[in-house]
C-alpha cells in the first residue's frame, strides 16, 4: 500500500495509475483529454497478482473539463455523514470525570482536478454499512464503526487510510456515563498529515445528563507536533465551533417488538 | 359616416366601462398569477411543497373573487340582489352539490389534519401512490406504473390510509421458512450476515429473527430487517434473493410442503417397492 499518496498525481496518456487505500483500489487514466476513473474493493477483486490493469468488468465513469489536464489532486477527507461508533468494551465514566480517548477511522478519498480543485468523485476507502441514530420517527442516517476507545496510539501500527480522532469526553452530569456508542460528528474537524498519519483536531464532549443534549465542541487543538501548517483538508462544513446534540442518548427500545 | 369609429356603434359611456373592464382583467391576472408563483416558492421554501400549494391557491381564487366584484361594480351589476338572490339558489344547490360540499369539508379536514403531505407515498384502499396534489374536492395520485388517480376527499377521509413514507425508516419482514433438519443457531448466523452485507439494510435498529411457528413442513423463522425509507424496495427486492442464493451455498433446505404417512405408533412404516418397468407403466396411465 502506498503510504504518500496525498497531494498531485500525474497521469499519461494511455497509461493507467492504480492507488490502493485500506480496501479500496482505484485506477486512474488519461484519454483523449478526459480523465477516466474505475475502483473496485478488495472483496469484488478475485485473486489478481497484476493490480495494474483493472477488473475486465470495471466500469469507468469518464470527465471531460474545459481546460482539459492530466493532472489530478489525491485528497483524503471525512467521512460525508457522521459515525455511531461502538466501543469494543464499554466503558463507565464516573461523575465530574474527564478522559482522553482516540478513534481512528476510515477516510473518503476525493478526487478533483489539480489545476482547478474541481471535484470528480469521493469514494470511502472502506465500506462501512449504515445506521440509524434516533428514533423510529426521526434521527439521522450514519455510518457503523467500531472503536478500541484507546488512550494511547504510541503503540499502534500506522495505517494511512485511518485518520487517528483525539477524543476529549467530560462528565458533568450527577450520574455515571456508560460509554459504549457516541455519534461522532466529523464534518466539523480538520485533517492533518503528520509522519505518515491522518489526524484531526480535538472534539469535547461535553455530558450533561441522560435527558440533555450534549455539548460537543471542536476546540481545534492539535495533537503534540502537529502544526497548522499540516493541514490536508479542511471541514466538510465550516460553521459554528460548538453544537447541542444528541450525542449519548440510546433510542430503539429494546424488547419484543410486533 | 367612419366605419372604424366604435362610437357609431357603442355609446362613450359604454366604451369606457369596456375599457376599464379589460383593463382590470388584463393588469390583475398577472399580478395575480406573480403572487400565486411568489406564495407557493415562499411557503414552499419555508414549510413544505403542500403548503406552497395550498398558498398558492388561496392567494389565486381570493384574487379571482376580487376582480370578479370590481368587475361587476364597473359593470353596473349590484351585488345586493345577487346576494339575495343566492340565498334561494343557495338551497337548491345545496341540495344538488352535497357531494361536492361534503368533499370540499372533508379537503379542510384533511388539510388540518395532515394524514399526509404532497410528495409522500401512500395507499388508500389498496391503491398506491405519490401524491401529487391536495386539491378543493379531490387528492390527486400518481401509481408506480404512472397511472394518475383522483380520489374524492370524502373517500379519502371515509377510507383508512396508509402513509409508507411518514417515517423516515421502515422494516421489512423477510419470511423465511426452514427444513425441520437444520441448525438454528447456524439459519440465525447466516441471515445476520446476509444483512450485514446488503447494502441497503441498517445496523441499527439490529436485525431481528422471530421463530414464528412450527410450521406443517417447515420452521417459520421472521426475519426483520430496517432500511431508510426510500431505499426499502430495494431491500426486499436484494435481501430475499441473497438469502436464497446463500442458503444455497450453506446447504440449507427450503422445504416444499410434504406429508409423512404413518400408520400408527406401533406399526412399521409402509413398505414402498421399486417395481422394474414403472416408467412405462405411468406413462401408459398418463394416456
Amino acid at each position: 500500500m502506498d503510504t504518500d499518496i496525498w497531494g498531485k498525481q500525474s497521469l499519461e496518456e494511455g497509461k493507467t495509475k492504480h492507488i490502493s487505500v485500506g480496501e479500496l483500489h482505484i485506477w486512474l487514466k488519461y484519454r483523449n483529454e478526459e480523465v477516466w476513473i474505475t475502483q473496485a474493493y478488495n472483496d469484488e477483486i478475485k485473486r489478481k497478482a497484476d493490480l495494474d490493469q483493472p477488473p475486465k468488468d470495471a466500469e469507468w465513469s469518464r470527465w471531460a473539463h474545459k481546460n482539459s489536464s492530466a493532472e489530478v489532486a489525491i485528497q483524503p477527507v471525512f467521512p460525508d455523514k457522521p459515525l455511531v461508533i461502538h466501543s469494543e468494551y464499554s466503558l463507565k465514566i464516573s461523575p465530574e470525570t474527564q478522559i482522553q480517548i482516540y478513534t481512528r477511522i476510515p477516510v473518503w478519498i476525493r478526487i478533483s482536478l489539480a489545476d482547478n480543485d474541481y471535484q470528480l468523485t469521493e469514494l470511502p476507502s472502506v465500506k462501512l454499512s449504515r445506521t440509524w441514530f434516533g428514533t423510529e420517527i426521526e434521527g439521522e442516517l450514519c455510518y457503523h464503526a467500531k472503536t478500541k476507545a484507546r488512550r494511547d496510539l504510541s503503540h499502534v501500527d500506522k495505517k494511512p487510510y485511518l485518520v487517528s480522532c483525539p477524543i476529549k469526553i467530560v462528565n458533568k452530569s450527577v450520574e455515571e456515563l456508560t460509554f459504549s456508542h457516541f455519534c461522532f460528528r466529523v464534518e466539523r474537524l480538520s485533517m492533518f498529515y503528520h509522519e505518515h498519519e491522518l489526524w484531526a483536531d480535538e472534539t469535547q464532549i461535553i455530558y450533561q445528563g441522560e435527558d440533555l443534549h450534549s455539548e460537543v465542541i471542536m476546540t481545534g487543538k492539535l495533537h503534540k507536533g502537529i502544526t497548522k501548517k499540516q493541514l490536508l483538508s479542511k471541514p466538510r462544513k465550516q460553521v459554528h465551533k460548538s453544537l447541542a446534540t444528541r450525542t449519548f442518548k440510546r433510542f430503539f427500545k429494546v424488547g419484543p417488538t410486533n | 359616416m367612419d366605419l372604424f369609429n366604435i362610437y357609431n356603434y357603442l355609446p362613450e359611456e359604454t366604451v369606457h366601462q369596456l375599457v376599464r373592464v379589460v383593463l382590470i382583467i388584463v393588469i390583475s391576472i398577472p399580478i395575480l398569477l406573480l403572487l400565486r408563483g411568489w406564495a407557493r416558492r415562499f411557503f414552499t421554501k419555508k414549510y413544505a411543497p403542500h403548503y406552497g400549494m395550498l398558498a398558492g391557491k388561496v392567494v389565486f381564487y381570493t384574487g379571482i373573487i376580487l376582480m370578479m366584484i370590481t368587475v361587476m361594480g364597473q359593470l353596473g351589476i349590484s351585488l345586493a340582489p345577487l346576494l339575495a338572490g343566492a340565498g334561494i339558489v343557495g338551497v337548491a344547490l345545496g341540495f344538488a352539490s352535497q357531494t361536492s360540499v361534503s368533499n370540499i369539508i372533508s379537503g379542510l379536514f384533511l388539510i388540518a389534519e395532515q394524514p399526509f403531505k404532497v410528495d409522500d407515498i401512500i395507499n388508500v384502499g389498496g391503491t398506491i401512490g405519490i401524491v401529487l396534489s391536495i386539491d378543493v374536492l379531490s387528492v390527486k395520485l400518481r401509481t408506480f406504473d404512472n397511472m394518475f388517480v383522483r380520489i374524492p376527499n370524502e373517500t379519502i377521509i371515509k377510507t383508512e390510509v396508509i402513509n409508507l413514507t411518514r417515517f423516515p425508516i421502515r422494516r421489512f419482514n423477510a419470511k423465511v421458512s426452514v427444513a425441520y433438519k437444520e441448525d438454528i443457531e447456524e439459519v440465525r448466523k447466516i441471515l445476520l450476515d446476509v444483512a450485514e452485507k446488503n447494502k441497503h439494510s441498517l445496523s441499527e435498529p439490529e436485525p431481528q429473527i422471530i421463530f414464528e411457528a412450527f410450521g406443517t413442513s417447515s420452521i417459520d423463522l421472521d426475519f426483520r430487517i430496517w432500511a431508510p425509507v426510500d431505499e426499502w424496495i430495494h431491500l426486499k427486492n436484494t435481501i430475499q434473493e441473497e438469502i436464497k442464493k446463500q442458503f444455497d451455498q450453506e446447504g440449507i433446505e427450503i422445504p416444499f410442503p410434504h406429508v409423512s404417512f404413518y400408520t400408527g405408533s406401533e406399526s412399521k412404516p409402509l413398505p414402498i417397492e421399486l417395481v422394474k418397468g414403472a416408467e412405462q407403466f405411468s406413462s401408459e396411465a398418463d394416456q
